[in-house]
């Protein structure tokens, strides 16, 4: 059973769409570990740390997540992450912005996928596909 | 019959009677049991031995150290548990950090080693052992995932093991532990050779000090005009303890207990005034302090009543911000919500409520940036020491 964490990165109190992922991750048979909204990045790495998960799927709502995602590289190298799939999705920007614009930067911090105001289960198809590339 | 109830403290005896509460400075140069009987002889001589209730916090307190495997979990749980079980932690160390980390040169008391939930393996190896070796402790406990205890209770003996600290849910589980160090803690006050001949003059069982006050908390704004969230500031001759309800701490881990509980080792005003002196000297709010008390410095230095009396301002001020968002080093409290501080120990009997009050109003000016301060309730006659021993001995 692949082991996720997940949760709602920085001061995001958007929790809707974390209950609904939780659910589905689960219903899609992953071990779900939810930190649930408001987590810092740092406690997203140690969470994997923790429960050595494969991967770790980051939402972000209210367009804040770049300011809190920019340290994932130096926090991935801290601890060998190397196999772990780093995966983030919801809005990405404050106000109207273009995929081509985020897409390489979010990739450029370290994310393996990305998506931006992707609906969820076209975002999990991709990531199950992704994992089985992989594997 | 009445009872007698008796506090062997670092520094002076309190013995409460149905007629009241006397102390007696302590005479270092007799053993405890001599220096009793030589003091309060003919008291004893009035009650059955099953009358008898006895409590010490002398020479209590025990240190740790920590290694976990990440700062948001294994060490942020292990810290709270050991902070709860009125544990000094001398240092954590981040186990991916564990070779670049001096061993500390002070004799540890329990080393602490957790990491990762149940179900992976492979977290902890040689790293861990080679570190052990330069590090000097009497105990060693592990809380960590199950799947590496087998391997390091092969490599390390004297290991006990218990439940992981960390749940599938990366939630806290402190049962286990908790109790573990709280006996540690308890058999360390109570196993030392002076306190075991106090069995001589009672038949019940020896409580650590902090245990009994602990025991009263539940029942303080039954007896006190105290409204919640409290702490009580329990300042002593050699330590400071803090007890505070757990209202006044924010953080991911959901506790049973009600009452958390934080000693101050070295924050005594008589046994470890010089680390006193130095901790307040290293306060980069001091000088305003001694100025806004209308003293120097060189008080700090002095041998009268007036040093004293600043002594134990400067250690309220201390404790305060010693759990306030300046100092990560702690637990932090939230110190805006709190509704009363209470106080208790051989403070009540040397300073005044206004001398209280001005530094606690100072403290909440300069360190929170606020006028309304909590009310303080002020414990002149151990009254909660008599409420935790009395409800103990209702128990047992
Ligand atoms: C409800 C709501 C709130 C509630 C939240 C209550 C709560 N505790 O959940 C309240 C009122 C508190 C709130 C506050 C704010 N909100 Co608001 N909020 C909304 C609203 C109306 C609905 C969100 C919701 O629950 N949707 C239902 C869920 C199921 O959908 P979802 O969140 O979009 O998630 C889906 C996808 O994004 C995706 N998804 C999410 N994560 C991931 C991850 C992966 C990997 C994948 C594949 C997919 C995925 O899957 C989900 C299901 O399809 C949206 C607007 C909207 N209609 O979307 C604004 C919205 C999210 N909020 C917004 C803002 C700006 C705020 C505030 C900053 C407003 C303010 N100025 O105070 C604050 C921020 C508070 C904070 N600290 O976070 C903006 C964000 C703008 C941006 N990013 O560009 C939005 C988009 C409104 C807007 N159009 O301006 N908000």
């Amino acid at each position: 059973m692949k082991k996720v964490v997940t949760g709602v990165v920085g001061n995001d109190i958007h929790v809707v769409a974390n209950r609904l992922i939780d659910i589905s991750l689960q219903a899609r048979g992953f071990e779900v570990f939810n930190l649930g909204v408001n987590t810092s990045l740092e406690e997203f790495i140690d969470a994997v740390v923790e429960t050595d998960a494969d991967i770790l799927l980051i939402s972000s709502l209210n367009g804040e997540a770049e300011g809190w995602c920019r340290d994932l590289q130096f926090l991935r190298s801290e601890y060998s992450l190397r196999d772990v799939v780093f995966v983030i999705g919801g809005n990405l920007a404050v106000g109207e912005a273009k995929q081509s614009d985020i897409i390489p930067k979010y990739q450029s911090y370290g994310f393996d996928l990305v998506f931006h105001q992707v609906d969820l289960n076209t975002g999990l198809d991709t990531l199950e596909a992704y994992m089985k590339e992989r594997a | 019959m009445s009872k007698l109830l008796i506090d062997v403290g670092s520094t002076y005896f309190k013995v409460c009677q149905q007629s009241g509460i006397s102390q007696y400075f302590r005479d270092f140069k007799k053993d405890i049991y001599d220096d009793l009987i030589t003091k309060c002889g003919d008291i004893f001589a009035q009650y059955k031995k099953e009358d008898v209730f006895i409590c010490s916090s002398a020479n209590g307190g025990l240190s740790t150290l920590i290694i976990g495997l990440t700062n948001s979990f294994s060490l942020k749980f292990a810290k709270n548990i050991a902070f709860n079980s009125g544990i000094n932690i001398i240092d954590t160390i981040l186990y991916s950090k564990i070779e670049e980390t001096k061993a500390p040169l002070e004799l540890v008391d329990v080393v602490i080693v957790v990491g990762g939930i149940d179900g992976i393996g492979n977290v902890f190896d040689e790293k861990l052992f080679k570190y052990l070796q330069n590090v000097q402790y009497s105990n060693i406990v592990y809380v960590g995932t199950k799947q590496d205890a087998n391997y390091l209770k092969e490599h390390l003996p004297a290991l006990k093991i218990l439940g992981n600290i960390i749940t599938g849910k990366l939630h806290v589980n402190e049962v286990e532990l908790k109790e573990y160090l709280t006996n540690l803690y308890q058999a360390d006050i109570v196993g030392k050779e002076d306190i075991k001949h106090l069995y001589e003059l009672t038949s019940n069982q020896i409580y650590s000090t902090p245990y009994i006050v602990n025991r009263s908390l539940p029942f303080i704004d039954a007896n006190f005009e105290v409204v919640n969230p409290f702490i009580v500031v329990d300042i002593g001759g050699a330590t400071t303890d803090i007890h505070y309800s757990r209202d006044l701490v924010r953080d991911n881990i959901l506790t049973e207990s009600e009452y958390d509980r934080l000693v101050f080792k070295k924050l005594g005003v008589y046994k470890s005034r010089e680390t006193l002196v130095f901790a307040a000297k290293n306060n980069e709010f001091v000088y305003e302090l001694l100025a806004y008390l209308n003293v120097t410095e060189n008080i700090l230095e002095e041998e009268s009543e007036k040093a004293l009396r600043i002594l134990m301002q400067l250690s309220i001020f201390l404790v305060l911000y010693k759990v306030s968002r300046l100092s990560s080093m702690y637990v932090t409290l939230h110190l805006e919500l709190l509704k009363t501080v209470v106080l208790t120990g051989g403070i009540t009997k040397v300073l005044s409520y206004e001398e209280v009050e001005s530094i606690i109003v100072f403290f909440y000016k300069k360190v929170m940036n606020l006028h309304a301060i909590p009310t303080i309730v002020m414990d002149y006659n151990y009254a909660i020491w008599t409420l935790g021993m009395s409800n103990t001995e209702t128990r047992s």
